[in-house]
């Protein structure tokens, strides 16, 4: 197992040093630069700014050192806000993202899970139909007519109870995250239930389950010690895939629902070309998502035992 | 629960106790077990009339080839075949002389795996492969014995210590696929005895295992009918188990029975001219590897729209006139040994080489 992460890890970084290689590429391949948004500048000041961040040395050699910061953990200071760190930054907004998206991937996975199995028990029926059309409503509409239609929603009922139940936007209190989270996850939520839908099914006519069965073992216990477990694996092995979605998903949801999130300084930084942020954001986003696809591979090995890696079993 | 418990665990343990409180009363006792199931404009027959009883102690094969109904008639007595598309139409399926068709998902499960017990055709699909092998087994003691977690999974480790697995202690802690074919199956037996059942149904125990390690689980099949004196019913293709294994034999042919007896009766009296195509369509030691395998040519009847007649009417190099049209009763040949064959009619008047008529004048007694 050991060996197993080991190996993880450094595959990890290569992908986490191949993330940043490029996007540091495709940065300097656009045209314009971070200087060239603002007013129009002196050329002398602007040399001057050039030489504060180092641009105006070769492209090999800021990449060098841009490697070399990133290694020491240190992203740099942003061009277009004064007197930010991008540490900074990603310290102060990433928790806001992290707690939307954790809250966001609940809803979602346990969601999938429940719908999913409902419409499996109730295959061909009236629960089957209506949860199966609501998915293929939440699979194809984008999330920001979502995330208006939550607004709006939220609108409606605060207007129809007379005082405010849920804030409209904004960041701060469970209140806040309820439905934004809602919103991101919903996706990913619908695309969980089709898949353990389809998983529960397959299970459903298993030899082990007529096994248990023929044990005498009650509806009831099948579903919960035998069905659902092995239903669940294909669910966890899309974790991984599901986490930047909903990851990615977050920058839309955060803008819409005004959430001071990290989603909000990486659309704008691409937007200014913010040399240093984007590339911080990236790379950190980068090795989380490496990082949280490596978690669900080894939360996989504790459900599926046959995937347990590299243990030398006798 | 307990209730139950005390009354089971205090008036006989094995079912050669149980089976001693009254005598002759079969273990097993299925009567004109009729099942079909709904397929799109219509229905198949799948079991058209199945009657069998086994005793304890005694081992009962049926033997046919596939889609012949024999798991059918099996599974469907006890709840196991999905419900719909199949259904009872009729009969009766008693075990102990209690009524087992017709009873709820919740009186079944009182039966299931405390009275009968069933194993399997391929281990490796049968056993919840995400579960470790000694819960397996001990979630049945825990569901019908009342266990704690940690007295039944002790005495699934001595289960597995019967079942001839060695190591089992640490056996018990893996996983289904950490474990070889025969062992799975012995650990699939085990599983099935956990609470000394009366009847023992073995659905083709051994087609998924290479042919040594056949021999090992059923002998270890007939040592714990030895000792614990259950019954079994063994369902099987294969006609070498039923001869090594079994004391009565049903041969079961487009959802009946058509010929039933002792071992030695349908082996040495083969009255039945499917039975003497079985018969034939075995291999031996003595068939060169050049040679095709004899088969029965043709194929069953669709049970869509069963025939009128005989079902092996259509492969039988002996059918007569009346075959076709008209469906034979089960003739009795001998004391225990009945024919669903018009050839076994006073009145044929046809006499069959290798098949045994006692009712055709003159043909020799064995």
């Amino acid at each position: 197992m050991t060996q197993f992460i080991f190996k993880r890890l450094l595959s990890g970084v290569i992908t986490i040093w191949f993330i940043a290689t490029a996007t540091f590429v495709a940065m300097h391949a656009v045209p314009g630069d971070p200087l060239a948004n603002d007013k129009a500048v002196a050329p002398e000041i602007r040399r001057n700014l050039e030489a504060r961040y180092g641009l105006d040395k070769p492209v090999l050699q800021q990449y060098g050192i841009f490697l070399s910061n990133m290694l020491h953990g240190d992203f740099g200071i942003s061009f277009t806000q004064k007197n930010r760190h991008v540490n900074d930054i990603i310290r102060e907004h990433f928790p806001v993202s992290a707690v939307l998206g954790v809250l966001a991937l609940i809803i979602a996975t346990v969601g999938g899970v429940v719908w999913g199995a409902l419409t499996a028990v109730y295959r061909d029926r009236w629960p089957d139909s209506v949860i199966m059309f609501l998915v293929v409503i939440a699979v194809s509409v984008p999330s920001f007519v979502f995330a208006m239609l939550g607004q709006l929603g939220i609108l409606a009922m605060n207007e129809w109870l007379g005082f405010s139940l849920l804030p409209v936007a904004g960041w701060g209190s469970f209140g806040h995250m309820l439905v934004p989270a809602l919103v991101l996850g919903l996706g990913t939520m619908a695309y969980l239930t089709r898949l353990m839908r389809s998983s529960m099914l397959e299970v459903t006519s298993a030899d082990y389950i007529r096994t248990a069965r023929a044990k005498g073992v009650s509806p009831l216990r099948i579903f919960f010690k035998h069905q659902l477990r092995n239903a669940i694996l294909p669910v966890v092995t899309v974790l991984g895939p599901s986490i930047a979605a909903i990851t990615t998903g977050g920058f839309v949801v955060e803008l819409v629902f005004a959430i001071p999130g990290l989603g909000r300084f990486f659309v704008q930084a691409v937007q200014q070309l913010d040399y240093t942020v984007i590339m911080g954001t990236t790379v950190f986003y980068g090795a989380f998502l490496v990082f949280m696809v490596l978690l669900v591979d080894i939360l996989y090995g504790f459900i599926d035992p046959r995937i347990r890696v590299g243990q030398v079993r006798g | 629960m307990n209730e139950e418990q005390g009354e089971t665990m205090t008036a006989a343990n094995t079912p050669r106790e149980r089976a001693q409180l009254e005598p002759g009363l079969p273990a097993l006792e299925v009567n004109n077990l009729q099942v079909e199931f709904a397929a799109q404009g219509g229905r198949v027959q799948a079991v058209r009339g199945v009657s069998l009883s086994v005793q304890s102690g005694e081992t009962l094969g049926i033997v046919g080839e596939s889609g012949c109904g024999k798991s059918v008639t099996m599974m469907s007595m006890l709840g196991l075949i999905p419900m719909p598309p199949g259904r009872i139409v009729g009969g009766s399926a008693k075990l102990n002389g209690r009524e087992l068709l017709g009873l709820s998902v919740a009186q079944l499960n009182k039966i299931r795996g405390v009275d009968i017990g069933m194993v399997f055709q391929d281990p490796m699909s049968a056993l919840n492969p995400t579960m470790r092998i000694g819960e397996q087994i001990a979630e049945t003691l825990m569901i019908h014995r009342g266990m704690s977690q940690r007295e039944a999974l002790q005495r699934a480790v001595a289960l597995l210590d019967r079942t001839k697995i060695p190591e089992a202690r640490q056996r018990a802690r893996q996983y289904p696929f950490e474990f070889s074919g025969g062992m799975l199956q012995r650990a699939m037996i085990a599983m099935s005895l956990a609470c000394s059942p009366s009847v023992l149904v073995a659905d083709e125990p051994t087609t998924a295992l290479d042919v040594t390690i056949q021999n090992q689980v059923l002998e270890l099949m007939r040592e714990i009918q030895r000792e614990e004196g259950m019954a079994i019913v063994l369902i099987t293709h294969d006609l070498g188990v039923v001869a090594r294994m079994a004391d009565q034999v049903a041969v079961m042919y487009a959802g009946q029975i058509v010929e039933r007896g002792t071992v030695e009766d349908i082996f040495y009296r083969s009255a039945h001219p499917y039975t003497l195509g079985l018969k034939a369509a075995m291999p031996d030691a003595h068939v060169h590897v050049n040679e095709k395998l004899t088969a029965i040519p043709g194929s069953p009847p669709d049970l869509f729209a069963p025939p009128e007649g005989c079902g092996y009417c259509s492969r039988c190099d002996y059918a007569m006139q009346v075959c076709d049209k008209h469906l034979p009763d089960l003739m009795a040949v001998s004391r225990g040994h009945v024919s669903r064959c018009w050839l076994q009619h006073p009145e044929a008047g046809v006499e069959v080489e290798g098949l045994y008529q006692p009712a055709a004048k003159g043909s020799p007694s064995c």
